[in-house]
């Protein structure tokens, strides 16, 4: 209600007030009519409160207008905020989405960083695993490296102690040998006396021998004229017998006749009786002779003998005390050869040295071969070394850069935190914002000027922080995607990187080895080496100096042919002179002409069988030789500069490892040397060569020891 | 030369395993040291009659006195003047070892044809002339041809034969008789006919090499490499 007269004061208080409350609060405030103060007065009051009335209600019309006019305003800019307001809702709507989205998307990051993390924490877990099995490997490598060491200075001291095992005994050996040699040349010598005594003995046998043979020959002389006497003897008994004979028939045909003359015929007989006992005793005496004669001889002849005996056993006593010395000096020596032998272990007499030196020798030799192989080995282990090294040094490069990674993904991750806190604190300056809208929404209808420049404030506020999380936003991404190309691309070089530089390395290292190659092969080429496996060298055999030589021989054979034509016509001009002789002269030499000509033909088949012949059988040996002993031979002769022929042997391996690898010998009347070469001068082969060949004095157990070891090479390899 | 088809510069296996052996055949006759000792002594009289005039050349081929000047005849071939010997021996020698070459050759299993000059007194290899030859193995299989023209071959056969006779410029001189032989480097499944015998390789012991020119029939390449024994003055 609105007084109809209201007080002065109280109107311009409440006009003082009017225009406040409207502007500052903008709410409207309904009068009522307060209790009429006075009676005084009625009818200007009535006259004042009509006007009054009428002033009220024009003023509160114009008031209501104004205050309409002010709610419409009030309610227009109240739409308008309200429209602000839904539109600022739908941007906080969005920028919350936005704000959620950027949120799920850091989320996301967060994860794929942590899977990434996770991921790098892996690799790095798995390299430090790989690393510190290859540690442990190496660890094992270098356990066994030192375990090969020490079975190799093990192996090499054997090696040293066999060889010095072995040079003592060679020194023992030479000493013997020299022992052996002085106390031949000291036989010698004593049998060079001996010879000069024995000739000496014999010189004087032999003249004793010429004595006796006079002797002999004058008993021979003696006894043939005994014979002659003994034989005279007997046919004067056979005559004497015959006559007898003769005699006793004439007695017996005369005795009838005759009786007087038989005293006569009866002296007559005892004279030819005692005659005959005379010459039958002096045959006897003969005979006697004879046996005793020879009876003398055979006693000369033992008396000869027995004097030689005699003297050889004077000679022998004479030398007997010199035998006993050297029988002494051997013992002594046998003594002093089996304290020796007695000091060498495992020989029990002397056969057993030669057996002990060959047992020594495989002993050496299969130290010799333990030592290939621990080389080997340790060849091997020092690839293997490398090769884990090399493994190594790539782990660690690997570490060093998932570590660098694993930096530059942490460095990474601290920075999205940090926008991450940014973008959490705008979130918070948002969310203070919304309040501070909220709460500016509940105090708006009041005053309307403050929510202008409080939503101007608000616009402007939320305009920048659209600005920031858009940036925020596409600084992100961008990094995002800067931060995953440059990964991707670190990733593509450093693989690029390490595959470049492990192509480059090969290709140097081919490079390299091709140039060697090359420049091996042309040297080979321009020297003429072969490969035996692939390659064989042939020559003619009838070479000129051989054609010439059958051309000469050829030649000879026909001039020789001529001159017996020649002489075949100059027969044929005898011929004419004297017709018999001629012939057979004729046929004598025509059949020799035939006969010498059948032989050249023969003599020529068999040279050319026996050239194919021959090269036929050579080439079998010689594959059979290679086959069998392990070494290709090639001989070839050659005539040293004073003229003395030499034949040369060129020995190369089958298990050889290359062409450079041959052995050569020079083969001269039963002696053969080994040739310094290239091969032969590297440190292993001189020292075979030492070992084998000038102390053992052995070609077949060098060549033998050769062939074992380059078997061994090969098959390792 | 080489087997003429209708078009003129096709090559052959035949055709040039005939080139090859041709020319192996005519080198030891072209006038170039490398040759027999009659022949260095030929060369080197020709030489001294044209350059040198020294008895002592002169006298080389007296004293060998085998093959006489008057057995070379001068023919041309290659476009070059060339000696080549009336000697039948010779010849006959040649011949066989030329029809041997050329058959290997055919079969795509000659690697290399090496003439070496030896001391006759001491036997010594003083020179060695290693002609390497590689052979296409897909003509021997299967038979194809190749093209290239005869001119380009005789060109390159030409410059050989000069750098040959040049040689003797660098390469020392011999003084005493010798005598040549030719060895032949073939696979080790060739059948060896019964004219021919395994040898060794006659190798010279720290040799002074020179790498001359080649020729290539697209079939058969041939490489000519010359090597001999240092010279004592040279060492000196």
């Amino acid at each position: 209600m609105i007084l109809r007269t209201p007080p002065p004061r109280k109107r311009r208080a409440d006009d003082s007030r009017a225009p406040e409350s409207p502007g500052s609060d903008r709410r409207l405030v309904i009068y009522e009519d307060p209790v009429p103060e006075s009676s005084h007065g009625p009818s200007e009051q009535m006259l004042c409160t009509y006007q009054c009335r009428q002033m009220v209600k024009a003023e509160f019309l114009e008031s209501l207008n104004s205050a309409e006019k002010q709610v419409r305003d009030y309610q227009s800019r109240l739409e308008a905020s309200n429209e602000n307001f839904c539109k600022a809702e739908a941007d906080r709507k969005k920028f919350r989405d936005q704000f959620f989205y950027a949120e799920q998307e850091l989320a996301a990051v967060k994860g794929r960083e942590k899977a990434l993390q996770e991921q790098l924490l892996k690799e790095v877990n798995d390299s430090k695993g790989r690393f510190k099995k290859q540690i442990q490997s190496y660890s094992e490598l270098e356990g066994k490296l030192q375990n090969e060491m020490n079975l190799r200075k093990n192996a090499e001291s054997s090696a040293a102690l066999a060889e010095e095992k072995a040079s003592a005994l060679e020194g023992k050996l030479s000493q013997f040998s020299e022992s052996i040699e002085r106390e031949k040349k000291r036989l010698q010598y004593e049998l060079a006396q001996l010879k000069r005594e024995s000739k000496l003995s014999v010189s004087r046998i032999s003249a004793d021998l010429e004595r006796m043979e006079c002797r002999a020959n004058n008993a021979e002389k003696e006894s043939e004229l005994l014979k002659e006497q003994l034989e005279e003897l007997k046919s004067q008994l056979n005559e004497c017998l015959h006559q007898k004979s003769e005699a006793e028939k004439k007695l017996s045909s005369c005795t009838s006749q005759e009786v007087t003359t038989s005293m006569e015929s009866d002296i007559l007989v005892k004279h030819l009786q005692e005659e005959l006992r005379n010459y039958g005793f002096e045959v006897r005496e003969a005979r006697k002779l004879k046996s005793s004669h020879e009876n003398i001889e055979l006693l000369k002849e033992k008396l000869l003998e027995e004097k030689g005996r005699r003297e050889r056993a004077e000679s022998e006593l004479l030398k007997l005390p010199e035998i006993q010395l050297s029988m002494k000096k051997l013992e002594d020596e046998l003594l002093s050869w089996k304290l020796m032998v007695k000091d060498i272990p495992g020989v029990s007499c002397s056969d057993d040295v030669p057996m002990k030196f060959a047992a020594l020798q495989k002993e050496v030799i299969e130290g010799m071969m333990k030592l290939g192989e621990a080389n080997a080995r340790l060849k091997q282990m020092e690839v293997s070394l490398d090769a884990a090294e090399h493994a190594k040094q790539n782990a660690e490069t690997e570490a060093a850069s998932a570590k660098e990674s694993s930096e530059v993904s942490k460095s990474e991750v601290k920075r999205i935190e940090l926008m991450l806190g940014l973008v959490t604190e705008e979130r918070d300056q948002l969310r203070n914002a919304i309040n501070e809208l909220k709460k500016q929404k509940n105090v708006e209808a009041g005053d309307e000027t403050k929510n202008g420049t409080l939503l101007q404030e608000f616009e402007l506020s939320l305009a920048k922080k659209e600005n920031c999380i858009k940036e925020l936003e596409n600084n992100l991404c961008e990094q995002k995607e800067v931060n995953n190309r440059r990964f991707n691309e670190i990733k593509l070089l450093n693989e690029k990187l390490n595959n470049e530089a492990r192509r480059i390395k090969s290709l140097e290292r081919e490079g390299d080895r091709l140039r060697s190659e090359i420049s091996l092969l042309e040297s080979k080429l321009g020297h003429g080496d072969f490969s035996a496996t692939n390659t064989k060298v042939l020559r003619m055999v009838n070479t000129l100096a051989v054609d010439n030589e059958a051309k000469q021989t050829i030649e000879a054979l026909q001039t020789e042919l001529q001159k017996a034509k020649e002489k075949l016509e100059a027969i044929e001009e005898l011929k004419t002179q004297s017709a018999d002789s001629g012939k057979l002269v004729d046929s004598y030499v025509a059949g020799k002409i035939v006969q010498f000509k059948e032989q050249i033909a023969t003599l020529e088949k068999r040279e050319e069988r026996y050239k194919t012949v021959f090269a036929d059988r050579i080439s079998v040996f010689r594959r059979a030789c290679c086959e069998l002993f392990g070494y290709k031979i090639v001989m070839d002769d050659h005539q040293r500069p004073n003229g003395i022929p030499v034949t040369r042997f060129t020995l190369q391996s089958i298990y050889a490892q290359s062409d450079d690898e041959k052995l050569e010998f020079e083969y001269e009347s039963g002696n053969t040397n080994i040739l310094a070469n290239a091969y032969t001068s590297q440190p292993e082969i001189s020292q075979q060569v030492e070992i084998f060949i000038q102390k053992l004095n052995s070609i077949p157990a060098f060549t033998a020891n050769l062939t074992v070891e380059s078997f061994n090479k090969r098959t390792l390899c | 030369m080489a087997s003429r088809t209708a078009t003129k510069d096709i090559i052959t296996l035949r055709g040039s395993a005939a080139i090859v052996s041709e020319f192996f055949g005519n080198l030891p006759f072209c006038s170039s040291p490398f040759l027999s000792f009659l022949y260095l002594g030929l060369i080197y009289v020709w030489v001294g009659k044209v350059i040198l005039m020294g008895k002592k050349m002169f006298s080389i081929l007296y004293n060998r006195g085998v093959y006489p000047e008057e057995s070379f005849g001068k023919v041309k071939k290659y476009g070059l003047p060339m000696l080549l010997t009336q000697d039948e021996g010779v010849k006959s020698f040649i011949a066989n070892l030329t029809a041997q070459l050329s058959e290997w050759l055919e079969t795509g299993k000659l690697q290399r044809v090496v003439l070496v000059i030896m001391s006759k007194a001491t036997n010594e290899v003083l020179e060695r002339w290693n002609f390497s030859i590689e052979t296409d193995g897909e003509v021997v299989e299967n038979g194809v041809s190749r093209e290239k023209s005869d001119k380009e071959i005789m060109r390159e056969i030409q410059a050989i034969m000069r750098q040959i006779a040049s040689s003797i410029t660098y390469l020392p001189c011999i003084d005493e008789p010798c005598v040549f032989d030719v060895l032949a480097y073939t696979d080790t499944d060739v059948a060896v006919p019964f004219t021919w015998i395994e040898s060794d390789p006659k190798l010279i012991a720290n040799p002074q090499m020179v790498k001359l020119h080649s020729f290539d029939t697209k079939i058969h390449k041939v490489d000519t490499l010359v090597s001999y024994k240092n010279d004592e003055w040279d060492e000196d």
